[in-house]
Formats: structure tokens, C-alpha cells, sequence
């Protein structure tokens, strides 16, 4: 029995050698995409992003309002216009990716403690862009208001101390934590890596699966174990080595990080058996799963609040193992959570992993049912 | 079946013979209209709703002062959050945020109150999780909003105390306030924005997988590409032959995605209808390039497929939409440039969104125009070679 657990066991790391798709998904794939897929965002942040100001005061304190907003690492103030229209010509052309208009009398009303604002335009759309402005713009006058609040104040004889105390009487500090310096790649990275794990396993199952008579038990469970191993260790290139690699934040266990990517990946091996019994074709199943990526990441909830989904399709997603595993995952290695915090991901990925199994049981029995069914019009 | 026959090789005959491979393909037709149709509904339910509101927070009140729960009243009143929790420790806050129960929590020191009225400048801590970013940054604009709120309520208080009148200590406790606006479609919302972007990006893997494996298929198939080629006559006539049903059912879903997002949920359209329809057409014509090429410089179907997974799949990534692409490195820069749909969905923002004059959208277009013809190009190429060598390696 146990001798022919482990020739199962070699014959399907053989199948997985000597097939051409499952060599590529299972062995090159992974590494290819996370080598691929973090390009945009290696980055981290954005810098000196491009901003054209309209000065239309053209005081020493609009002047100082100006050089601290460009002092700001995200934005660089690098074009100076005359009016509106010719502001907006250098944004449709993307030569600038934000606005700000400093009004005529700014300096005389900042001085005589009147309100003097200041107008900022951005795209609405680009989410990143216009936090990073927004930040950048209120930092610059928040500063330079309360200077001049102080200056006023202890003009007239308060002093500096008290001064401080009627102009901002409260501190108040935001702490980014877990990804303090809010690097995009920190934020997405750890997520997708997580996601490449679960559809190239998914992919690999199709490309041996799909289409060809179910096998027997003891042969099924040998492939199942030895998917499981051969991602255990994927898992620990993916969300260990490369963290560490790209310099992304990395704070977890390794003991926790497999308490929760085993029972996963046991999870997306049976998804995969399933699917592949379900799809008749390797096409189909690729297919399939190369379209599924995106929406399966917003799903996931961590670049999309799962609050801000409607609750039945957020419980829908449960039926995908990413859904769970992926913020249980992230949270184990960038934010150091326990293995009490993870233990509900822990648990239905254990349901996940018996009911899919069970579906692909039945999908199999279905297939032996009927031998006029198609086996894939495709076996090459 | 006699009148099929005699119909002469030509573009309707390569069309024909396509429509009816896809006919006895239920898998086939499933992929062309109702699956990217019914992704479009998942993401749009996925975003349905709107910027989150609600999200949920936990506060640590260690003051206990009627200034302190007045900060938490306030905080709870903010839309975007939700006081879910009051914890008496830092360390039961952060517990919440690493399970994942709080997007933020609020520290309030003991003392506070007694040293605002003491002028001695007490501090209030917003930790948050920057890990999820989306979240955590709008909880902490709002919170930080609301903190900074009562921070100026307490400042004109002390300014009042000193003898000024309510309105210029009004002013006085916002010196430079920011007016800060969406220059174009001041109605644009980021989410439709996110939707109408994700959108296209998914189809742009339907439309050249449908490409790949049409043309993989012809070549896997027993007769190989030369029977393709006698079907259509001429290279030119049997791309257009076999390609001309996936265009048609793609540009349906395309412009029936954005009848949906411009009709039913009232996406506001503000550019040229026309140019809207010609770069679409500009777009599904380049993605399908892509994909004709892909299959027939990958080996088989399988490999065909693959390799326009690997080019479509991450492009969303590479759009610039969420990371913007002015701080990519510079293969990301390249790459992005090479995948249709960066320039389509440029073209959408500038002529939808920013009604911009069309001599600004022209190096667009002629990027998408140029990517279709080098990608056709090569489509068109390996298509003559495959044609040609296969009926000789036969004999």
C-alpha cells in the first residue's frame, strides 16, 4: 500500500515533468509572474509628480506658500501660468497632473487673519494622484497658516507658548501602520502573490486534468499530495523570498504562514480536480481561469473594502478559496497576526478543500456514467 | 450545402466557414457575448455601492471627559467609519486591526481635556492600517478630518475667550483652507471611473484569446492553415474572413458594457459619440491582432492561449490607472505602451471624462492604429509562411 502511495507519488511528478503546459504553469509560471507583475509598482511611491501653479498674487507669502508645496517629496512644482485656460491646455496634454490657483489678495488677508483660500484642481479618477496633492497641498498650508497665526499672535505681545496653544490646541497625529511609507507595491504585492499561488495551481491541475478519464483513488490523492507539496514550497519563495526580495514589509511567522497556506492550497487542489472535471477542454479551463484573475482580486477585499460589496456576492466569493486566504495571508505576513486571528480562514478552507472535493467525486462519477461523453476535443 | 460549395473562396466564405465552427462550439459562443457580459455584471455589483462608508474603527478613551466622548461622537457621525469598538488598551486596538475587525483605532491620552484647558497642547493618535490601503487612506482622511474639526472648534473657543467675535475667529482657525475639485465632470465618481477601466481590460483577454484560438485551431487542425487560406483566397481576405464575427460580437459587448454604464447608471457621457465608436473599433481590431499573432508564433492551442494570458492578464497593472504610469520604471513604460488597451483607455478618459480637443488624443489613436497594423503585420506574415510550408512538409 505504501509502496504504491510513493510510486503514485513518482509518477506524478513525472506527469508533471513531462507535460509541456503543466511544466510551464506549475515550475515557470510562478516565478515568471512574480517577476513580471510587480514592475509597474516597483516604484513604491509616487514622486514630483508634474504641478502647474497660477500665481495670481505674486506676494512673499504666495511665493513661501509655493516653495513648500514643492518641497513636498510627491509633487513638483514645474510649470508657471498665466490663467486658467492655459493651466488646463497643460493638463489635457498630461504635461501637468494637477492644478493650484493662488487668488490676488492672498498675502494681504492671510495677513489681516481673514480666510484666504486656495483653489487645487486634479482628475477625480486617479485615485493616488489626487491623495498624494491633496496631502501635499494641505501639509503646505496648514504650515504656513499656523506660522503665520503664531506670528500674529505673539505680535501682539502673547507669548510663543500660548500663542501655540490658542492656534492649535490639539494635537492630532496619523500613524500609517504596517506600510508606513503607503508604497504601492508593499499594498499590492503581497495580495497578488498570494493570488498567482492559487490560479497557476489551478492552471497546472487543468493542463493535466482537463479532458482525460478521472484516475483511481489512491492515484488522485498521490497527485493531490504531491500539488500541495511542490506549492508548499512555492508558497515559501512567493510569500517569504520575495518580500524579502522586493524589500516589502515582512513581519510574520513561517509556522503561521503554512497553518493557513496548507489548508489553502488543499483547498485549490481540490478546486482544481473539480474544475478540471467540470471543463472539458485544457482550453476552457485556461481560459477560464485567465479571465477570472481581476475580478477575483477585488473580491478578495484587500484593494476593495469586502464592507463597500454587497453582502450575498461577498458571500458568494466565500466559495473561492483566494476570498479568505488571501487577507488572512497578508495579515499573517505584513501585519504579524496569530494563529487565533486566522483561525476562521483556517476553518473554511478545511470546508472549502471537503467540498470541493466531494464536487469533484461526482463530476467524476458523472463522466464514468456516460462513456459517449466527450473526453476534450483536444489531447495532444 | 451545393451553394456553399460553389461559393467562391473569398471573404464570405472564410466568415461562413468561421460562423460555423462557432456554431457547433457551445463553448465557444458562451465566451463570446454572455461570459464577458456577465463579468461585467459581477464588477459592477462588486463596485455597486459605492465609496465605503461605514468602515469600521475602534477607539481607546482613556480620558473619559466630556471632550472625549464628544471626539467619539463626531468621529462615529463621520460617513466613511463606524466606531465598532471602545477598548480600554492599545494592545486589545491593535489585536483588532491585525484580525482584521478595524481599519483604524483612535487613541485619546488620559488627561486630554484637562490639558487643552491647560494650553498644554495634548496629542491624539490615529493608528491605521496603511496595509489595505484603500481603506485605511480614506479612514484616515475622514478621521483626521473630523479630529482636526474639533481641533479649530476648540481653537475659536480660545480666540472667542481672548476677546475676538465668532466670525474672524472662524476664520482665523482656518487660515489657508483648500478648495480642492475635479477639474473635469466634477460629478465623476473614482468607482465608476475604476469600473468603466476594468471593463475594457477584461475584455482585451477575451478578444485576443477568441483571436488565438481561432487561428490555433486552424492549425492544429488536420488540414492546416492552407485549407484557411483556399477558403479566403487571398491572406488578407481570410484574416478579415475569420476574424469579422469575433469583431462584431466583441464590439457588441464593448459598446453594450458602456450603454449599460452610461444609460442604466447614469455615467455621465461628455465627448464625440463618434470617436467613441472609432477607436473602440480601433481597439477590439489591435487586441485581435495580438492574439492572431500570439497563435501563430506559439507552438499549439494550449501554448497560444497561454501566452495571451501572460500579455493580457497583468496589463490592468500596467494601465496607469491605479499606479500611475508617470512613475513606472522604464520596461513598464515600454511594455505599457505596447498593449492596446493603455491607449484605449487613455482615449476614453481624454474625449469621455475631459472632452479634450481631438488633435490631443491623436498620438493615441496612432499608437492603436500602429499597434493593429505591426501586430497584423505579423499575424499576416507567419500566416503566408505556415500556409505555405505545411501542404509541402505533407508531401
Amino acid at each position: 500500500m505504501i509502496a504504491a502511495f510513493f510510486r503514485e507519488v513518482a509518477a506524478a511528478l513525472a506527469a508533471i515533468w513531462a507535460d509541456k503546459g503543466a511544466r510551464s504553469t506549475m515550475l515557470g509560471a510562478t516565478l515568471f509572474f512574480s517577476v513580471f507583475f510587480p514592475q509597474p509598482y516597483l516604484a513604491e511611491v509616487v514622486r514630483d509628480m508634474p504641478v502647474a501653479v497660477i500665481d495670481q498674487d505674486g506676494s512673499t507669502l504666495s511665493r513661501e506658500l509655493i516653495r513648500r508645496i514643492d518641497a513636498a517629496d510627491a509633487v513638483a512644482v514645474t510649470r508657471y501660468a498665466p490663467d486658467m485656460p492655459s493651466a488646463r491646455a497643460l493638463f489635457l496634454k498630461r504635461e501637468v497632473y494637477g492644478i493650484v490657483v493662488v487668488p490676488p489678495r492672498f498675502e494681504r488677508d492671510l495677513l489681516a487673519g481673514r480666510s484666504a483660500p486656495i483653489a487645487a484642481f486634479s482628475d477625480g479618477g486617479y485615485f493616488l494622484l489626487n491623495s498624494v496633492m491633496s496631502s501635499a497641498l494641505t501639509n503646505a498650508a496648514r504650515s504656513l497658516g499656523a506660522e503665520v497665526q503664531v506670528g500674529r499672535l505673539t505680535a501682539t505681545g502673547v507669548d510663543a507658548a500660548a500663542a501655540m496653544a490658542v492656534v492649535e490646541p490639539l494635537r492630532v497625529t496619523a500613524v500609517p501602520l504596517f506600510n508606513p511609507t503607503g508604497g504601492y507595491a508593499s499594498f499590492v504585492l503581497p495580495a497578488v502573490f498570494v493570488l498567482i499561488l492559487q490560479q497557476t495551481l489551478l492552471m497546472g491541475i487543468g493542463n493535466l486534468k482537463a479532458g482525460r478519464r478521472p484516475d483511481g483513488a489512491l492515484a488522485t490523492f498521490a497527485d493531490a499530495v504531491v500539488y500541495v507539496g511542490l506549492y508548499a514550497l512555492w508558497a515559501g519563495v512567493v510569500l517569504v523570498l520575495l518580500p524579502w526580495a522586493y524589500n516589502l514589509p515582512y513581519i510574520g511567522h513561517i509556522a503561521v504562514m503554512y497553518a493557513v497556506a496548507l489548508p489553502f492550497l488543499a483547498a485549490v487542489t481540490a478546486m482544481g480536480f473539480a474544475v478540471a472535471r467540470l471543463i472539458p477542454t485544457r482550453e476552457g479551463v485556461i481560459f477560464f481561469l485567465v479571465v477570472l484573475g481581476m475580478p477575483l482580486f477585488f473580491l478578495s477585499g484587500v484593494s476593495w473594502p469586502a464592507e463597500a460589496m454587497p453582502a450575498p456576492l461577498h458571500a458568494i466569493a466565500f466559495a473561492i478559496p483566494s476570498t479568505t486566504a488571501v487577507p488572512a495571508l497578508v495579515r499573517v505576513n505584513q501585519m504579524g497576526a496569530d494563529l487565533r486571528s486566522v483561525e476562521g480562514t483556517i476553518l473554511i478552507q478545511f470546508a472549502l478543500c471537503l467540498a470541493y472535493s466531494l464536487l469533484a467525486v461526482l463530476a467524476g462519477r458523472l463522466r464514468r456514467l456516460a462513456p459517449g461523453a466527450r473526453f476534450g476535443s483536444h489531447s495532444v | 450545402m451545393a451553394r456553399r460549395a460553389h461559393l467562391k473562396a473569398g471573404f464570405r466564405r472564410a466568415l461562413l466557414a468561421e460562423v460555423r465552427q462557432i456554431g457547433s462550439r457551445p463553448g465557444l459562443m458562451f465566451m463570446l457575448a454572455p461570459f464577458p457580459l456577465l463579468l461585467f455584471a459581477l464588477l459592477a455589483a462588486v463596485f455597486h455601492l459605492g465609496l465605503p462608508r461605514d468602515l469600521p474603527i475602534a477607539v481607546v478613551d482613556q480620558d473619559r471627559s466630556t471632550l472625549s466622548r464628544q471626539m467619539v461622537r463626531m468621529v462615529d457621525a463621520t460617513p466613511e467609519v463606524a466606531v465598532a469598538r471602545e477598548v480600554a488598551t492599545l494592545g486589545e486596538g491593535r489585536q483588532l486591526l491585525v484580525s482584521g475587525e478595524a481599519y483604524a483605532v483612535v487613541l485619546i491620552p488620559a488627561r486630554t481635556e484637562r490639558d487643552v484647558l491647560s494650553g498644554r497642547r495634548p496629542e491624539v493618535v490615529l493608528f491605521y492600517n496603511n496595509q489595505y490601503m484603500t481603506p485605511g487612506s480614506l479612514v484616515a482622511r475622514a478621521v483626521g478630518g473630523t479630529l482636526g474639526t474639533v481641533a479649530a472648534g476648540i481653537s475659536i473657543e480660545a480666540r472667542v475667550a481672548r476677546g475676538a467675535d465668532v466670525e474672524s475667529a472662524t476664520q482665523a482657525a482656518a487660515p489657508i483652507p483648500v478648495r480642492q475639485s475635479a477639474l473635469f465632470n466634477p460629478s465623476l465618481e473614482y468607482v465608476q471611473f475604476l469600473l468603466a477601466a476594468v471593463m475594457p481590460t477584461v475584455l482585451q483577454i477575451f478578444i485576443g484569446a477568441s483571436a488565438a484560438l481561432s487561428f490555433a485551431r486552424d492549425r492544429q487542425g488536420v488540414a492546416g492553415l492552407g485549407r484557411s487560406l483556399r477558403l479566403g483566397g487571398t491572406l488578407f481576405k481570410t484574416v478579415a474572413g475569420k476574424l469579422a464575427p469575433y469583431t462584431l460580437a466583441y464590439l457588441i459587448v464593448l459598446w453594450g458594457a458602456d450603454a449599460l454604464l452610461f444609460g442604466l447608471m447614469g455615467v455621465r457621457f461628455g465627448g464625440s459619440l463618434t470617436f467613441h465608436a472609432a477607436y473602440g473599433l480601433l481597439f477590439v481590431l489591435a487586441s485581435q491582432m495580438l492574439g492572431a499573432a500570439a497563435a501563430l508564433v506559439a507552438r499549439d492551442t494550449v501554448s497560444a492561449l497561454a501566452a495571451v494570458g501572460v500579455i493580457t492578464g497583468p496589463a490592468f497593472g500596467f494601465t496607469g490607472i491605479t499606479f500611475p504610469r508617470l512613475s513606472m520604471n522604464d520596461f513598464s513604460a515600454i511594455w505599457a505602451d505596447l498593449l492596446p488597451v493603455t491607449h484605449y483607455l487613455q482615449l476614453r478618459t481624454d474625449n469621455i471624462l475631459r472632452g479634450a480637443p481631438l488633435d490631443i488624443s491623436m498620438p493615441a489613436v496612432a499608437w492603436l492604429a500602429g499597434l493593429a497594423l505591426a501586430y497584423g503585420g505579423v499575424a499576416l506574415l507567419l500566416l503566408w509562411r505556415h500556409g505555405r510550408a505545411k501542404p509541402e512538409a505533407a508531401r
